[in-house]
C-alpha cells in the first residue's frame, strides 16, 4: 500500500513532465509530416537544385546524432545570436530530424507506386499536382504506414533527450524524483508511461492500416 | 477529315531507335489495327500520340491543331498551352496492364477524371460513370475495388474510365495481352460495340482474327517503320511483303 501511495504522490509531477513530452511530440509531428511529404515529392520530382538541397538536408540530419543537433541548437546557436525559446528550439530540432527520416520513408513510398498510375492519370488529362494529390499520395499513405509507425514510436523515445538539455520532460522529472528520494519507483512509472504511449501509437497505426487496406 | 496526322515521327531511347520516321493519318471514325513483332515500335507510336512519350522529331496534329512539333520541321505550335491540353484530352487510352487506380472503386475510377479535369459535379459524374459502366456490362460491380475484379473486368472498367471523358479517339495498347484466354472475348466485344458507334480507334493488338474483323485499315510495323498500310482483306489474304507473310504464318 505504501508503494501505491508513493506512486500517487509522485504521479502529478511526472504527469507534468508527460505533458511537456506530449506537447513537443505533437508539435514535432505537426511540422515533420508535411515537411517529410513535401521534401519527398521534391526528391522525386524536384528540379536539380531542389534535389541537391534536399539531399544535403537528409544527409546532415540523418547522418549526425540527434543529441548533437539538440546541443547545437540549444547551446551553439545562441552564441552566434540566434536565441530561441527552449520549446521552439526543441520542436524545430526534432521536426527537422524526424522530417528527414520521414522524407526518406515517403520518398520510398512514392517511388514504389507503379509508373502506370502516372500514365493512366496523364492519359485522363490530370495535371501533375492532381495526380499526386488524388492518385499517388493516397496509395503511398497505405504503403508508408508501417515504417511511419516505427518512426513515430522512435520519436517518443527520442523526446527523452529533452531531459539531457534540461527541459522538464517525463524522464527528467522522474530522474529528479529519483535523486530526491533515492527510490526506484519513479523510473518504473516512467517505463510504464512510455510503454503506454508507444502501445497506443502502435494500436492507432494498426487501425489506420486496416482502414487503408480495404482496397487490397 | 483527318483526326490525327503524324508526320515523320522519330523517337529513340538512348541509342535504340524505336521510331524511324513514321507518317500516319487517321480519319474520323476509322478503326486501325497496328500489328507487328514486339519491339517494332507499335506501342511507342501510340504513346507518342498522347504525350506519354516525347517525340524527338516530327509533327503531330490532332483535329487540325498542331500539338507537337519537335526538331527542325518548319512548323511551330501556335495553339496555347491550354488548347494543346484540351486537344490531348480528346484521346482516351487503354493500357495493357489496365492501370486502374487500386485505391478507388470501379465507380471511383470512372468519376475521378470527369470531376477533377472537367469540373463535373459529383452527382453528374456518377451519372456519366454509371452509364459507361452499364455500357461495358459492369454496373453491378461499381462498388468493387479493382483487386476484386478479374482481368477482363478490370480492362472493361478501364475502358469505361476512358469513355467517361467523352473522347473522340480511343487508343488501345495491347488491351488483351495481359488477359487469360477465356477473358479476352469480353474485352474484344466491348471494343466491337465501340466500333459500331463509329469511334475513331487505334488498336495495337496481337489478336489477328479480331484485327481482321474489326479494322478499316491494318498497319504493319517493323523495325520502327510502317511496312504496310492496307485494308484487312488485302493484308491478311494477300500480304505483299515477305516479312509480313512470315509474321502471319507464325501468328496463325
Amino acid at each position: 500500500m505504501d508503494h501505491l501511495d508513493y506512486v500517487l504522490s509522485i504521479l502529478p509531477f511526472i504527469l507534468l513532465g508527460l505533458k511537456l513530452t506530449a506537447k513537443v511530440y505533437v508539435a514535432t509531428l505537426l511540422f515533420a509530416i508535411p515537411l517529410g511529404l513535401l521534401a519527398a515529392i521534391g526528391k522525386v520530382n524536384g528540379s536539380k537544385i531542389i534535389k541537391k538541397i534536399l539531399f544535403f538536408y537528409t544527409w546532415i540530419w540523418r547522418g549526425t546524432p540527434l543529441l548533437l543537433q539538440l546541443f547545437f541548437v540549444f547551446y551553439g546557436l545562441p552564441i552566434i545570436g540566434i536565441k530561441l525559446s527552449p520549446f521552439a528550439a526543441a520542436t524545430i530540432t526534432y521536426a527537422l530530424n524526424s522530417g528527414a527520416y520521414l522524407t526518406e520513408i515517403f520518398r520510398g513510398g512514392i517511388e514504389s507506386i507503379d509508373k502506370g498510375q502516372y500514365e493512366a492519370a496523364k492519359a485522363l488529362g490530370m495535371t501533375y499536382p492532381q495526380t499526386m494529390r488524388r492518385i499517388i499520395i493516397p496509395q503511398t499513405v497505405r504503403r508508408v504506414l508501417p515504417p511511419t509507425c516505427s518512426e513515430a514510436v522512435n520519436l517518443v523515445k527520442e523526446t527523452a533527450l529533452l531531459a539531457v538539455i534540461g527541459m522538464p520532460d517525463l524522464l527528467r522529472i522522474a530522474t529528479q524524483i529519483f535523486t530526491r528520494d533515492f527510490n526506484i519507483i519513479p523510473f518504473i512509472v516512467a517505463f510504464v508511461l512510455y510503454l503506454i504511449i508507444s502501445s497506443v501509437l502502435v494500436k492507432l497505426f494498426g487501425k489506420l492500416e486496416k482502414k487503408y487496406s480495404i482496397y487490397e | 477529315m483527318a483526326m490525327i496526322r503524324m508526320s515523320n515521327i522519330h523517337k529513340h531511347f538512348g541509342s535504340l531507335n524505336v521510331l524511324k520516321g513514321v507518317t500516319l493519318e487517321v480519319n474520323k471514325g476509322e478503326i486501325i489495327s497496328i500489328i507487328g513483332p514486339s519491339g517494332s515500335g507499335k506501342s511507342t507510336l501510340l504513346r507518342c500520340m498522347n504525350q506519354l512519350e516525347k517525340v524527338d522529331q516530327g509533327i503531330i496534329e490532332i483535329e487540325g491543331i498542331v500539338v507537337e512539333a519537335a526538331g527542325d520541321v518548319g512548323v511551330k505550335i501556335t495553339a496555347t498551352h491550354q488548347e494543346v491540353r484540351t486537344t490531348y484530352r480528346k484521346m482516351g487510352m487503354v493500357f495493357q496492364s489496365f492501370n486502374l487506380f487500386p485505391h478507388l472503386t470501379a465507380l471511383g475510377n470512372v468519376i475521378e477524371a470527369p470531376m477533377l479535369v472537367n469540373n463535373v459535379a459529383k452527382a453528374a459524374a456518377i451519372q456519366i460513370a454509371e452509364k459507361q459502366l452499364a455500357k461495358v456490362g459492369l454496373l453491378d460491380k461499381k462498388d468493387a475495388f479493382p483487386s476484386k475484379l478479374s482481368g477482363g473486368q478490370k480492362q472493361r472498367v478501364a475502358i469505361a474510365r476512358a469513355l467517361a471523358m467523352n473522347p473522340d479517339i480511343m487508343l488501345f495498347d495491347e488491351p488483351t495481352s495481359a488477359l487469360d484466354p477465356e477473358l479476352i472475348g469480353e474485352v474484344l466485344s466491348v471494343i466491337k460495340n465501340l466500333a459500331q458507334e463509329h469511334m475513331t480507334m487505334l488498336i495495337v493488338t496481337h489478336e489477328m482474327g479480331f484485327a481482321k474483323e474489326i479494322s478499316d485499315r491494318v498497319i504493319f510495323m517493323d523495325d520502327g517503320k510502317i511496312l504496310e498500310d492496307s485494308s484487312p482483306k488485302e493484308f491478311f489474304e494477300n500480304p505483299r511483303h515477305p516479312r509480313i507473310k512470315t509474321f502471319l504464318e507464325k501468328m496463325l
